[in-house]
């Protein structure tokens, strides 16, 4: 069974244009894949469609084997609970520390609170933060930031890890570190889903690309020629 | 940079029920409190709420006290009004007097007059100005009447025995109290209790609304809190929670308000209403609020503020979606 499958799907916003139209696609357990294209070519909608921030107004979706096309709204929550994201923007929140920005979601799926402190101390160790517990975000560099957005994304050991350009705001090597994180999540069972116009990182970096060009999915499967980074060997691993 | 080996996340359904539990109720403990000193952080605009409530509770609770303290008034009054006791036609002085005497060692009389029927007789004349027609009579058409101070520190149930004896004695025609202006009275409470529930619960209404509406400014200043709580996963219960929480608290420490407010009152008030009744020659005195009402008032000020928190969470939070 895949982690994450997408039948025919199309998602229409206004009558004149499809934001996605007939997309089909299957994610395995534990796969490690960019979704790339031009601005607006429907990236962020995919990785909504897959959160349930958006319905698909055709086809159906799949994760983790559960078609949410007509899940319940009451429902949503535990999906959500299954996937971790991660934002361009990261959607920290600067009234309280990184702790509390990491432990929220502990908190919210119902980890009694003497559970809280040692899982959150294992995310933030995890991106490299440990010993910034009591920092508040505001204080942090961008790098930093996006880090803080990752480990609040995995504290919760999701099965799916999505991330809507992570690295858009950040210089070349900082990208690059925060793209070799991922990678590390991946190597744990992670399935990992990276939506980014960074084309430069994505050809050093392999992998299988979904390509989006004005709503149509083209699958690339791995980076071919340009393959050169040092663990790129078998990225699909299956 | 160390990565803990993930189970691919099937780890969030291993966490045990009773685990699940405890952080459950630990939780609420954990928004209680969190809810309490957020509202304590922003002291001038909690007070102008609180305060608020607070008055929309006292009014009514004042004039609850009010009538609590009329109704036990009037219940005295009953006894305070006099009573007469009419003789049969032709009854004769000696069984009239001794009639008067037996009344005045009832334990329950203050005081017994005899107005005999020529006294009554007399004194009609004098008033009336029908000397020169009443003379055309026969008969004296007056009987003779005792007329009854009741003991304003008997029992009712004891001046309606001594009544109920008074009856069944055959010299006596009939016993009337004279209450009308009592049952006036009784009459006006009851319609001025009537208009103090409406006030009520316009008063309770313009606490729900109040409560809502800085609850709705509240959520409004936490959308993006509340995006993001909904993207890792929050249920529609756990983002509610906390305004529901400051909701109570509102009502809550309003209600507290008000009780003190209440209590400032009586004690402002009392000394003056103990000296006019003392200058009536009455021993009344205004009683507090008591502690069932109280803790009604405290109560339904608590419900008040979470309905209030819940009309505008209802309204205003499941829109925000991420």
């Amino acid at each position: 069974m895949s982690m994450v499958r997408f039948d025919q799907v199309t998602k229409r916003y206004s009558k004149s244009k499809d934001a996605l139209s007939d997309v089909s696609f299957e994610l395995q357990h534990g796969e490690f894949a960019f979704l790339t294209g031009h601005s607006g070519a429907g990236k962020s909608t995919l990785l909504k469609l897959m959160m349930l921030m958006e319905r698909p107004s055709k086809g159906e979706v799949f994760v983790d084997g559960e078609l949410l096309n007509r899940m319940k709204p009451s429902r949503v929550p535990f999906l959500r609970r299954k996937v971790g994201v991660v934002f361009q923007n990261h959607q920290l929140l600067f009234d309280r520390s990184v702790y509390d920005n990491v432990a929220l979601p502990l908190l919210i799926a119902g980890y009694s609170p003497s559970e809280v402190p040692r899982r959150v101390r294992a995310a933030l160790d995890s991106v490299g933060l440990l010993g910034f517990e009591k920092r508040n975000p505001i204080e942090l560099s961008g790098g930093e930031q996006q880090r803080v957005g990752i480990a609040r994304a995995v504290v919760n050991k999701p099965q799916l890890l999505l991330a809507d350009e992570p690295t858009g705001n950040l210089d070349p090597e900082l990208s690059e570190e925060i793209m070799n994180l991922f990678l590390r999540f991946q190597q744990v069972g992670v399935t990992v889903l990276i939506a980014t116009h960074d084309i430069a990182l994505i050809e050093r970096m392999g992998h299988r690309r979904l390509i989006l060009d004005h709503g149509t999915l083209f699958d690339k499967g791995a980076g071919s020629d340009k393959n050169a980074g040092p663990d790129k060997g078998d990225a699909n691993g299956h | 940079m160390a990565i803990k080996p993930s189970s691919a996340g099937a780890s969030a359904h291993q966490i045990r029920l009773r685990n699940r539990l405890s952080g459950w109720s630990q939780q609420h403990q954990l928004v209680a409190v969190e809810t309490l000193v957020r509202l304590l952080r922003q002291p001038f605009a909690s007070i102008m709420t609180w305060l608020v409530i607070a008055i929309a509770l006292t009014l009514p609770g004042a004039v609850w006290m009010t009538f609590d303290n009329l109704t036990q008034l009037s219940s005295r009054f009953q006894q305070s009004g006099s009573i007469s006791v009419y003789l049969m036609p032709g009854t004769r002085e000696e069984v009239a007097v001794g009639l008067q005497n037996a009344l005045n060692a009832e334990d329950s009389v203050a005081k017994v007059s005899y107005i005999s029927a020529d006294q009554a007789l007399s004194e009609f004349r004098r008033s009336s100005g029908l000397g020169d027609a009443l003379d055309l009579l026969p008969d004296n058409p007056l009987p003779g009447v005792i007329m009854i101070e009741p003991d304003l520190r008997a029992a009712p149930a004891e001046v309606k025995a001594m009544i109920a004896r008074a009856e069944h004695e055959p010299a006596v025609d009939a016993v009337v109290m004279d209450d009308a202006w009592l049952n006036r009275l009784e009459a006006l409470i009851a319609l001025s209790q009537r208009v103090v529930w409406v006030v009520s619960v316009l008063l309770g209404i313009s606490i729900v609304l109040i409560v809502g509406n800085t609850i709705r400014m509240s959520i409004a200043n936490r959308v993006d809190e509340i995006r993001v709580m909904k993207l890792v996963g929050a249920t529609d219960a756990w983002v509610r929670r906390p305004f529901l929480y400051t909701g109570l608290w509102y009502g809550m420490i309003g209600g507290l308000i008000s009780w003190l407010l209440l209590i400032l009152g009586w004690l402002l008030v009392s000394g003056p209403v103990r000296n006019l009744a003392s200058l009536y020659g009455s021993e009344f005195d205004l009683h507090p609020l008591s502690a069932a009402v109280a803790l009604i008032l405290l109560l339904s000020a608590m419900f008040l503020g979470w309905a209030g928190a819940w009309w505008s969470v209802v309204r205003h939070l499941d829109d925000i979606e991420p």
